[in-house]
């Protein structure tokens, strides 16, 4: 890890996995408000799917990954699941997030030593269902920071669509960005999620003058500006390009993994690049670790809880000049047929699902496989970045 | 709101006072005493003599661990704002609309501190527009108590 002198934060020192990693199935849960299942439940179906995807038994499964958070899919779960109890290898460090980005690099250790031959990646929620209950959700873990809890909630600088509002408003003074381009990413996710009948808002269009009527409930936000809150999950398997190559569906293969880190943590109000993310530094790494550059790149899809991250997530990534990401995303330019650069062709956690990114990895495979629901012609490189903020990733994936 | 957007954030609530400070955490337990007399009060570093904000156990930049809690004129510029019209926490409800803010210090506009914009319009709010702080109660629907706090007006 190194920082340079006067830095906001650094990038993982990564070694180079190209040619090592290839996903070769994908599935995802049903996709809903709140439905009364539960995380294990979305999960599971989200295996079986990707398990058919792959043409693989639940035995073959015999590596696990998933994050630290509550109710994810562990090895118990696994076995519970499908009634096997065969060893399996596990690691914390995958699931949705960034870690929906940079578990293949830690697929990539056990894959060439052999302790695994199919490693399975696993993320779900059911978050629209426990707000009801209220034990959990995106909120609670800022609540329980007692910086937080000291100096930021009292003054009601408190959830997160308060967070990137503030963070939009000096974004749109730094850089003059307006509010019908913070729209023209919402329109863009809203379109693709009606193309998609897996979609939660696929019977809901969304055109720019309904976004610029709707209310704004945390100025300069709309709703429409916010991430949904679903019940839902994904997965996806990794194995050797090898072992990819005779799986049913086209391998997609993993070209390139970035992992940035912001110093001020979650503490965004102190974080010295206020409308930056730490993209600047995960991006560089991946597109290195690739052989490419930003214009090589048919599709990206990122973590977008609100459209401002969308959008220093694309100025971030290098496919525009910072600033110039409001310019850059106006009209149809995320599109996925406007052959520029097309963005969460399944509608992202906008308008397909908040299941925190899993999907997004899910979906750049279909893409390059052809499969997409909103397709992007000749799908070759695909894009996922990943979002905490103290953290982004990037993965990059070919056609394999 | 519609409900599939609603982002209401009702989780654990972990002191019966919250969402009001907890003015006896050692680590803020002096900004609010100070707020209490009408001080502004920022932690700098005894090693190096900058700030640290938040006052986080040791000196991002020098690593030193001792700091003391020095006021500053209470003078800085709105670095950016947010009106709040939807009350995220059923606490929130009596507040909206209201303005939470960041503020840059005059000192060292480095150190931002998020706050409340009061005795202004809303619509009327510049960037980087010179403010100055006034003390206010912090007080919520259904809990207990007002704490004082440091809140910006424009200068």
């Amino acid at each position: 890890m190194t920082t340079e002198p006067g830095s906001w934060g650094y990038a993982s020192d990564f070694d180079d996995i190209t040619g090592q990693v290839a996903i070769c199935g994908v599935g995802d849960s049903d996709m809903s408000k709140a439905s009364g299942r539960t995380t294990q439940q979305i999960v599971g179906q989200a295996v079986e799917r990707a398990l058919e995807d792959a043409g693989l038994e639940p035995r073959d499964v015999d590596g696990l990954m998933y994050v630290g958070m509550p109710e994810q899919f562990d090895v118990a779960a696994f076995h519970e699941h499908f009634g096997t109890d065969h060893d399996i290898w596990e690691s914390r460090r995958g699931g949705g997030m960034t870690g929906a980005a940079t578990a293949p690099y830690y697929a990539a250790e056990a894959l060439r030593t052999g302790r695994a031959r199919y490693v399975l990646n696993t993320f779900g929620v059911a978050w629209a269902t426990q707000r009801g209950e209220m034990t959990g959700g995106p909120g609670e873990t800022h609540a329980q920071d007692l910086f937080k809890q000291n100096l930021e909630i009292p003054f009601g600088w408190f959830p997160q669509p308060v967070y990137f509002a503030t963070i939009a408003r000096r974004h749109m003074h730094e850089f003059g960005t307006t509010e019908e381009q913070l729209g023209a990413i919402a329109v863009a996710c809203r379109r693709h999620a009606n193309l998609n009948p897996a979609a939660v808002m696929h019977e809901k269009p969304l055109t720019l003058e309904r976004y610029l009527a709707s209310p704004k409930f945390v100025d300069p936000f709309r709703k429409e500006d916010c991430c949904l809150i679903s019940d839902g999950g994904g997965a996806y398997i990794m194995t050797t390009p090898e072992r990819a190559a005779d799986a049913p569906k086209p391998p997609a293969l993993v070209a390139g993994v970035g992992l940035g880190h912001a110093s001020t943590g979650t503490h965004w109000a102190q974080q010295p690049a206020f409308t930056s993310t730490p993209a600047v530094f995960s991006a560089p790494a991946a597109f290195r670790m690739a052989g490419i550059t930003p214009a090589d790149v048919d599709l990206f899809t990122c973590y977008d809880p609100f459209t401002i991250v969308t959008l220093m997530q694309i100025e971030d990534s290098g496919f525009c000049e910072k600033g110039a990401g409001g310019e850059f995303v106006a009209g149809d330019t995320l599109h996925f047929d406007s052959g520029k650069l097309a963005h969460n062709t399944h509608g992202g956690m906008l308008s397909h699902a908040y299941v925190l990114g899993i999907s997004h990895v899910v979906e750049v495979v279909r893409q390059l496989r052809g499969e997409g629901t909103a397709p992007v012609a000749d799908c070759e490189i695909g894009v996922y970045g990943g979002y905490t903020g103290p953290q982004c990733s990037t993965l990059v994936l070919r056609r394999g | 709101m519609a409900d599939e957007q609603d982002h209401r954030i009702e989780g654990k609530i972990t002191r019966a006072q919250f969402p009001l400070p907890d003015v006896t955490w050692p680590a803020t337990a002096e900004f609010w005493a100070g707020a209490a007399r009408e001080e502004l009060l920022i932690p700098r570093c005894d090693g190096c003599g900058r700030f640290r904000w938040y006052p986080k156990p040791e000196c991002p930049a020098c690593a030193a661990e001792p700091y003391s809690w020095v006021p500053v004129s209470g003078r800085g510029t709105l670095f950016s704002w947010v009106v709040v019209t939807h009350p995220f926490l059923p606490q929130f409800a009596d507040l909206v609309p209201f303005v939470p803010a960041l503020v840059a210090l005059d000192e060292d506009p480095g150190v931002r501190l998020p706050t409340r914009m009061v005795d202004c319009d809303p619509g009327a709010l510049t960037f980087d527009l010179p403010v100055t702080v006034t003390f206010r109660p912090i007080a919520f629907a259904g809990v207990d108590g007002s704490v004082p706090a440091p809140m910006f007006v424009p200068a």
